[in-house]
Formats: structure tokens, sequence, C-alpha cells
């Protein structure tokens, strides 16, 4: 044999997919040939996902308040006990001395402090729920009456929305409504694919010019929530998917809705 | 104006990473509240550190730094007050263990199974294999959260899983369901 033999440490980076490339052929060559090195790695593999599988639900769980107080700084935290009417006060300070995305998701906590019910995710998550369970009627405009369906959405957002075309993923629009948002109203459009899964795309203006944010990402309920804000709009895609799944999609919808908007402005 | 002794801990990142945090905690500790605890604790020692966070390296590595090193000194206390049971052993029924299993795969049962294995791993492996597996941290990054060589990182994963091995090919609790799956 002209390579290093196959070692412990090699096996154990085969399974964490951190194995060095110099080493892959090495590794694999000595699976195919020793089929119980093979049943090994196949059930420290198992183990790996049987890991995710029990313990990545605890992820979706509410953070509880002490934890969130905890993570906002001690400063803070005690600030916000002594005078805690004054918080949205803070939240509005920080806002335009932060600005920017940074104090966007710090916000949504505050607004969640201060008592407002909702933060945007959450919102977003509720009123998936909400319209994807109601089998018969989803929306109030099917995706038949589209572009009436556009129109009308766009004049009451008071800006131009579109229904991005989530085909390629295996979602066709089922329709849109509108529902009320926490300052603004919210324009939604509704996906659902073949296994009759839905998913939702919440669109409405920011009621303060947050910037914008990278794609984030959120669990509500067991809801998968990705958002991001462009342009002073926020943008929630929400579904029952794994965070890959939906991340896929939200990146389709993002790209189509730049493409949109650069072909917009020639 | 941002003060110069603004804290420089992004707090979008700092509560993006709670959820991990807890998730660890929870099989390190065995027990929901004590794991609530330890990431509370985690996290303000963090905001006394913060100075030492070097802005714009992973967050989340540094965090878990922090939570190996209160979890030991926690763990040093409380062997000195003689409670290390509380610690290392028992909880078993508690809370945490209430595993909340989407599992397409495995039943709950077998999941909750390999769980018991891993929580039965002595500390030092168990934190290593949790890391790699479940956090799925480089290894280097593993050694420098654990202050220890990367030769100890591979050595301790190697027993862990030799552990876990030995554990299900123990026959009659053997769920078949975690071996075959690729």
């Amino acid at each position: 044999m002209n390579v290093l033999p196959v070692t412990d440490a090699d096996l154990n980076a085969y399974v964490d997919g951190q194995l060095a490339e110099s080493r892959l052929a090495a590794v694999e060559e000595a699976l195919v040939r020793d089929p119980s090195l093979a049943a090994r790695v196949a059930q420290a593999k198992g183990h790996n996902a049987a890991l995710h599988d029990a313990l990545d639900p605890w992820l979706a769980e509410s953070i509880p308040e002490r934890l969130i107080t905890a993570a906002t700084g001690p400063a803070h935290g005690a600030r916000r006990k002594s005078r805690r009417w004054l918080a949205p006060a803070f939240a509005a300070a920080a806002m335009l001395v932060v600005g920017l995305g940074v104090g966007w998701f710090a916000r949504d906590v505050d607004l969640e402090r201060a008592g407002t019910p909702t933060t945007f995710t959450r919102q977003a998550a509720l009123t998936h729920v909400l319209y994807a369970s109601d089998v018969n009627r989803p929306v109030e405009v099917w995706a038949a009456e589209e572009k009436r369906l556009v129109t009308w959405l766009s004049k009451r957002l008071g800006f131009a929305v579109n229904a991005p075309d989530l085909n390629s993923t295996g979602y066709a629009l089922v329709g849109g409504r509108l529902v009320a948002g926490h300052q603004n109203p919210t324009a939604l459009f509704m996906y659902e694919n073949a296994d009759k899964q839905r998913l939702s795309l919440q669109v409405r203006k920011q009621w303060v010019d947050g910037g914008e944010v990278a794609f984030r990402y959120a669990v509500e309920n067991g809801i998968g929530v990705f958002y991001w804000i462009e342009d002073n709009c926020s943008y929630a895609l929400s579904g029952n998917l794994d965070r890959a799944q939906l991340l896929a999609v939200g990146r389709v919808v993002y790209g189509q809705l730049a493409a949109l908007e650069s072909a917009q402005r020639k | 104006m941002r003060s110069a002794s603004d804290p420089p801990l992004p707090h979008p990142e700092l509560l993006a990473a709670i959820p991990r945090l807890r998730r660890y905690a929870r099989v390190l500790t065995g027990d929901a509240n004590r794991a609530d605890d330890l990431v509370q604790d985690t996290l303000a020692r963090a905001w006394e550190k913060r100075r030492l966070w070097a802005a714009g390296s992973d967050l989340r590595a540094w965090l878990f730094t922090i939570m190996h090193n209160v979890f030991v000194n926690q763990r040093a206390l409380a062997r000195r007050d003689q409670m290390q049971v509380s610690l290392d052993a028992g909880g078993e029924g508690s809370e945490a263990w209430q595993i909340p299993v989407r599992a397409a795969q495995y039943t709950r049962v077998e999941l909750a199974e390999l769980v018991q294995h891993v929580r039965r791993l002595p500390v030092d492996q168990r934190e290593v294999l949790l890391l790699a597996a479940v956090e799925e941290l480089r290894y280097e990054e593993i050694a420098v959260a654990l202050s220890i060589p990367i030769g100890t990182v591979m050595s301790r994963l190697s027993r862990a899983r030799a552990k876990l091995r030995l554990a299900f090919a123990d026959g009659t609790t053997s769920p078949s369901g975690l071996k075959v799956v690729k």
C-alpha cells in the first residue's frame, strides 16, 4: 500500500463531512473493501441523523423571557425593568441611532416585550396557519384571476406587488388575499404543491426605514419563516418546511423580485 | 451617536444563537431548567467578556467556548459541594427527555434510547460528540472551544462512537433502524 492506512480519525471525519479531500479516495476504497468498516460508518452516520431528529425539535421552542433579557445585555435589561413604559421609546431611539439591519430584529423583541402582541415573523406564521389550513377558502382571489389579484393588492398596499412564479420549485399559485398588518396592510400569496403542502409569501411596507436585511430564519410554532427586507418592504415566506427547503424557495422568490425590479428600473 | 462604550455584541446574533445553546445545554446537563440556567449564565458571561470577542469571528463557536467554561466551573463547584450526582446522573425522566420527535425514520423509543446512550457517555466525550455531530462545528473549532489539542478531540470522538457502537451491538435493546440507515 502506498497510501497511509485509514485511521479512526479518517472515518470520523468522513462521517462528519470533515474529511480532507486528499484522504477521500483512500477512505472510500477502504469502505468498499471492508464491509464491516462500511457498516460502522453507516451506523455512525445514522446516529448523527438520528440525533438531529431527536434534538432539532427543541430549536423551535419559544425562548424564555429571562434568556431574551440575558441576550440583550445587563444594562439594557436593567433599564427596561425599571422603566418598562419607556421601552417603545427606547426601541425607537435605538432604531434612529443604530438604524439598519441590526436594529430590526432587536425592535421585534422590544415590541414584543412592550406588550405588542406580534412580531412580523410570528404574525406571518399565525396568518399562514390560519389561511393555509382553510381547505376551501384559503384565498380571496384565486390564481385564475391573477392579474386582478395583483392589481387589487397593489392598490390596497400603495405600491406594486407581484406574485412570484414558484412552479420551478413545485409550488403553484393558489391565489391571494389582503390581511391586516400591525401597521400596514399585508398582501398574502398562497402556493401549493402536488402534496397539498402550502406556502405563503407575505409582503408589506415597512413602517420605519429598516434598511436592508439579509435572509433571516425563525421558527414560530413549528412553522418556518424566512424573512427579509428590501426596498422598505418586508417579505415573509412561511411554511411547514425544513430550513433548507424553505431557503431554496426563498432564494427563488428573492431572485425573481430582484430581476423584476431591475427590469422596472430600466 | 454610538458611544465608544457601546457593547460590540450583536443582539440579533446572540438571540439567534439561543436555541442551539439550549439544545446543547440540555443534553449536557440532562435537565431543561438547569440547561436554561447554563444558557443564561453563558449569555451573562458573554456580556461580561464581550471585549474578548473578536468582532467578525464566529460568535456561536465563541459562545460554546464560554458555555464549556461555565459548565466546567459549575461542575467543579458542585463536586466540592458533594453534589456531582445531580449534574452527571439521573434526570432521565425529567422534562428535558420528553423528546419531541418529528422523526421520519425512527420511532420515539429508538431515538430516546440513542439519546440515553449519549447521555451516559463521560462528559468529555459527550461534549465532543455533540459539538461534532449535532452542532456541526469543525474539529478545529471544537479544540478551541474545549481548550484541548485536536488529537484529543479525535480520540474522544473515537471513544464516544465506539461506546455507542458497543451499546447497539448489545443485541436485545438494539433498535435495528439505527444500524442500517445510511
